[in-house]
């Protein structure tokens, strides 16, 4: 099992109001599968992707990824958790405007330890995979929104994370391009074994993947099997 | 740790800030390499007048001031008789009675201005050997020899003091027949003349000191001894190093103005290219939250910023020490009792150096902190 979590809650302070995002959740995702988190605003989808890759911390509850209760880590070995085990995949990219695709899909390699020459080959093979092989050089802002997204899962896979969490990774592309993204999140799953949460307001999107999960008022409302 | 390209390539997103953090760094380094420059060549002047050989007889009272000082002339000869371990030059002890006055001169074209003269005879040279004639030669009744640096202290054209010229002081013309050298000291900006003149002019009987110089520094005791049993002459002796000690001290409430005015324009800047910093990296919280969920630690992503921060400030180092060597370097200043000139040493560019860093560091820590303190998935959100 890819991920466990044990009646998970989530809770923080809004002025002097405690808002729980999420409350006692159980949730298991075999290696491999490909799910979706649907649910309105404020649901607690991101809440929960966030938690699953490690950004943020339950107030309790256990949450077992990849063999390591990341509920217990500190902020210091969460940090370095993640760039071993998540590739994370925003709705706006989140490159580095600085940097060119070669170097933001670099950046996750910079923590490896790896030789200059293998981080070349590994950024040459993940831009390969996603199409993107002729745009070493460009910046974000010369390429597309759907070449953007390409980068980031490039760069989400570039470290080959066991577990990719994708925030809305079609909601700011047009359809074709959304398409495209949603055949290689899929190929990413079967081709390589990757375990995918994602997070979607987009029932096709959503048709995409394995499961899909509905969260509401931070619990889970269905399980609806969709291949 | 992320690559020091991505901190380049972060200066250079906008020109304007850029342009404004390393103009900002480059005008505080300036003024505190300014500020060290001064300080230093005040110090080194005065420090440099001063002598340990030489001890200064002056008249009781007046110990802080050889100008307001009284010595009887004939003290002169009694202390040139009566001090053992006087120093010989060719058979003469080195003994100088001086005048010295301060009053208005004007030059040829007209122009005034205070300048300080000094009565002197030749024995003058006994006692300051660093002093080496230029040009022309010692001035005899109705002359005077000028220092190398005195038209810049009197603000006139230099060739309003060269050789051949007159001056006038009290209705009185005296030709310039000399100049001369005194490297690094007080000198350099005065003008000397035949003491008897100086005392028709000053319309004084009396001298100013007695300048006697020793073959050891030890032997002041000798002098002081003097000084303390003719209380007949009135003397008090101090060494020439701790006369100009003291009168350097006494700048230092000016050298201290000169720090406060740096610090407040230091201060000024620093909040300037802190507020500036904050706008800076409020717009990149988003991507400090991105590359934490990457894997990045704060701490490294803190290291980064610091070295945009010192990279920009550290290139307005170089532009500061730069514009300090070609504006700065040589340039003499007029101060109250003479000249110093600022030297672009390895102390002032090492100082310059540090406070370029100091102000790369103080200046991102606050909006760098601000930057990375968001729980990150609030930074994500950003």
């Amino acid at each position: 099992m890819m991920i466990q979590c044990q009646q998970v809650s989530k809770s923080y302070y809004k002025g002097s109001t405690v808002v729980t995002p999420l409350q006692a959740l159980d949730l298991e995702v075999p290696k491999g599968e490909f799910l979706a988190l649907m649910g309105p605003s404020g649901s607690g989808k991101t809440t929960l992707l966030n938690l699953l890759s490690g950004i943020d911390s339950p107030t309790s509850g256990s949450l077992i990824i990849a063999g390591a209760n990341i509920s217990t880590l500190k902020q210091r070995e969460l940090t370095a958790w993640r760039a071993k085990h998540v590739g994370y995949i925003f709705q706006l990219y989140h490159l580095v405007p600085v940097l060119t695709a070669f170097e933001n899909v670099e950046l996750p390699l910079l923590l490896s330890g790896l030789s200059k020459a293998e981080r070349r080959e590994r950024v040459h093979t993940a831009l390969k995979l996603v199409g993107l092989a002729d745009r070493h050089d460009h910046t974000p802002a010369e390429l597309s929104g759907g070449q953007e997204q390409r980068v980031a899962i490039a760069r989400a896979i570039v470290a080959d994370p066991p577990l990719l969490v994708a925030d809305e990774p079609t909601g700011d592309l047009d359809r074709d391009s959304a398409t495209r993204i949603l055949e290689l999140l899929r190929e990413l799953g079967t081709e390589q074994s990757k375990t995918i949460v994602m997070v979607t307001h987009d029932a096709r999107a959503a048709a995409a993947a394995d499961r899909t999960l509905h969260l509401e008022k931070g619990q889970l409302l269905e399980n609806l099997q969709t291949t | 740790m992320l690559p020091l390209s991505y901190a380049i390539r972060n200066l250079l997103r906008s020109k304007s800030r850029l342009a404004q953090t390393v103009g900002g760094s480059a005008l505080v380094v300036l003024l505190v390499m300014a500020a060290v420059a001064i300080n230093q060549g005040m110090s080194r002047v005065l420090s440099a007048s001063g002598s340990p050989n030489n001890v200064i007889l002056l008249g009781t009272g007046s110990e802080e001031s050889v100008q307001r000082s009284e010595v009887s002339e004939n003290t002169t000869g009694i202390a040139s008789a009566s001090i053992p371990g006087i120093q010989e030059i060719l058979g003469v002890r080195a003994v100088s009675g001086e005048i010295h006055f301060m009053n208005y001169i004007s030059s040829d074209d007209g122009s005034r201005a205070q300048a300080l003269i000094r009565g002197v005879s030749p024995a003058i040279l006994h006692v300051h050997p660093e002093v080496r004639l230029t040009q022309g030669r010692f001035p005899a009744a109705g002359e005077v020899m000028v220092g190398r640096l005195a038209w810049r202290n009197l603000g006139l054209k230099q060739d309003r003091l060269k050789i051949g010229t007159s001056i006038t002081l009290n209705d009185q013309t005296l030709r310039v027949v000399g100049r001369f050298a005194a490297p690094g000291t007080v000198m350099e900006s005065e003008i000397w003349a035949a003491i008897g003149d100086i005392r028709v002019v000053a319309q004084r009987e009396t001298i100013s000191c007695v300048v006697i110089r020793l073959e050891d520094p030890e032997d002041f005791s000798e002098v002081d001894l003097f000084a303390k049993q003719r209380l007949d002459l009135e003397l008090s002796a101090l060494r020439e190093s701790d006369y100009y000690g003291r009168l350097s001290e006494f700048f230092s409430p000016l050298r201290a103005m000169i720090w406060i005015t740096v610090s407040l324009i230091a201060l000024g800047a620093v909040f300037g290219g802190i507020h500036t910093l904050y706008a800076a990296f409020a717009s990149r919280v988003r991507e400090m939250g991105t590359l934490q969920a990457i894997g990045f630690g704060r701490t490294t992503l803190l290291l980064s910023l610091l070295q945009e921060s010192t990279l920009a400030c550290l290139t307005g180092t170089l532009l500061a020490s730069t514009l300090a060597m070609l504006l700065l370097d040589g340039l003499t200043v007029p101060f109250s009792i003479g000249t110093f000139s600022i030297e672009i040493n390895s102390t002032v560019a090492l100082i310059g150096i540090l406070s370029g860093l100091l102000l790369g560091i103080i200046g991102v820590i606050p909006p760098a902190i601000r930057c990375l303190k968001p729980a990150l998935p609030t930074a994500l959100r950003s």
